[in-house]
């Protein structure tokens, strides 16, 4: 009899132990490891050279808009998070054909900006716009050039 | 012999022992500013239920004479003494102890780094002398983010960013703090308020060029959602972010790791104190403020309509909102 009893206590446990359910994080832990439905658009950001020291040329800004009228509105599908650091930046996007801006800027002091050509001189920035197109499964790359 | 009797008869337990006055200390040199402080309390005891009385303020001060000083070691030698004066100037949060008078101990006093600083404390009522030693850090170096507003900060799902800094020489913990900067709007009155979003402390890697951590474009969605009231009338607009970088002492992170919650069996762990004659804590602190960021269109697009802030009220980047454009 204690057997019995003790058996279907074990059982209601094991019930019980397998209906919990673990804790849901509302954050997909594995978002960056989602297979790929998209393409992928890959733009090197070089900082084109001058005689103005690198620390002093920085990139600023890197965006992609679907068309050239969102670009110039400001209405961007995404934008990079630029660092020094980082050469190759990368959007997954749908396939199609993207627009893409990328910014540099001066923080050099007195006038040395404006004599590497940055429009009104300290934290003045130049820009490289440029137009690709994005294919199914496939890594478009692409390398913005900037006016001296 | 009655007398004797009633000694013998005597039932009453004294459940506490005398307080002990244990001196309390709390400093933690702060390299960004020019003004240090200590904190010097002890520990109180009452006859009554600890956590339903407040004590009075004066049970929780030390009287008599009080003389802090601070020393600032080099090479074996002492290049500077420093000499701590009182002071209420800093009110103290309101809450369950009292906060009417706030003494503290204040000495201008530049922390240089990579010094070993002394601090003594002299208790006149005590006759007792407290000590502590910590190492001042040596200079923080942030790589990202930069103070430059044009490199607007992206935020949102699917995007997330990372700071960056240099490791600092004694540092043996450290955290990055995001500040998110709002104005709210409830019936015509504009208000600024702020969001504050502390990261998991970093601990230093070994030999590493630089430490980073990466902070989740999709958990900021989470907080805003978790912590800002939704609801009709409030209109929301995002001002910018400010990113806070600390690194603490060694001693700072013993401090931490031993009031931190226990993951193991041992539930209680002694919290971790480096003052001789006292309890309490004498660390350093280095910090540096990447104030006045902005956040990119694209975050405050999603903020304004993605689909777990979409209720805050937020506007879009155009400063408009238009209930069709949902992400």
């Amino acid at each position: 009899m204690i057997k019995k009893s003790s058996l279907w206590i074990l059982a209601g446990l094991l019930v019980l132990v397998s209906c919990v359910k673990p804790p849901v994080d509302p954050v997909d832990p594995n978002e960056n490891t989602k297979p790929k439905i998209s393409g992928t658009l890959e733009i090197e950001f070089r900082v084109p050279g001058s005689f103005l020291p690198p620390s002093r040329v920085l990139r600023a800004d890197l965006s992609v808009a679907k068309d050239a009228e969102s670009l110039y509105r400001g209405h961007f599908l995404q934008m990079a998070n630029v660092y020094n650091s980082k050469l190759v930046y990368q959007f997954d996007l749908a396939p199609g054909v993207y627009y893409y801006q990328a910014g540099i800027i001066c923080i050099a002091e007195g006038d040395s900006c404006s004599a590497a050509s940055f429009p009104g001189g300290k934290f003045g920035m130049k820009w490289a716009i440029g137009t690709t197109e994005v294919k199914q499964d496939k890594t478009t790359h692409v390398v913005p050039q900037f006016t001296r | 012999m009655t007398a004797g009797l009633m000694v013998s008869c005597e039932t009453g337990i004294e459940i506490n022992s005398t307080n002990q006055d244990v001196p309390i200390v709390y400093c933690v040199l702060n390299s960004a500013d020019s003004f240090q402080y200590v904190r010097l309390q002890k520990t109180y005891l009452i006859d009554q239920a600890a956590l339903e009385f407040p004590p009075d303020q004066d049970s929780m001060l030390f009287t008599g004479e009080i003389v802090v000083t601070m020393e600032r070691w080099s090479a074996g030698k002492v290049i500077e003494t420093i000499r701590f004066t009182e002071t209420n100037e800093i009110p103290k949060d309101s809450g369950f102890f009292p906060s009417e008078k706030n003494i503290l101990y204040m000495a201008k006093a530049n922390i240089v780094p990579n010094q070993i600083y002394r601090l003594y404390i002299y208790l006149g009522s005590k006759e007792k002398i407290l000590y502590a030693e910590t190492s001042s850090l040596g200079k923080l170096v942030v790589i990202d983010p930069l103070p430059i507003q044009e490199r607007k900060i992206s935020l949102y799902s699917g995007n997330n960013y990372t700071c960056r800094w240099q490791p600092v020489a004694n540092a043996g913990v450290y955290q990055v703090v995001l500040r998110f900067n709002y104005k709210e709007t409830v019936d015509g009155i504009e208000k600024i308020k702020h969001l504050d979003w502390p990261q998991t402390f970093a601990s230093p890697g070994s030999d590493a060029e630089y430490l980073s951590n990466d902070i989740s474009g999709s958990r900021f969605m989470h907080i805003l959602q978790d912590n800002l009231s939704d609801g009709s009338g409030i209109t929301r607009e995002v001002i910018g972010m400010n990113f806070q970088i600390v690194s603490g002492s060694m001693e700072m992170k013993y401090y931490i790791e031993s009031t931190s919650p226990s993951e193991g069996a041992l539930m209680e762990k002694p919290v971790y104190s480096n003052i001789t004659n006292g309890i309490g804590l004498f660390c350093s602190a280095a910090k540096i403020d990447v104030d006045q960021l902005l956040l990119s269109p694209v975050t405050i697009d999603s903020i304004a309509y993605g689909q777990f802030t979409r209720n805050l009220g937020f506007l879009d980047h155009t400063k408009d909102r238009d209930s069709t454009n949902n992400l």
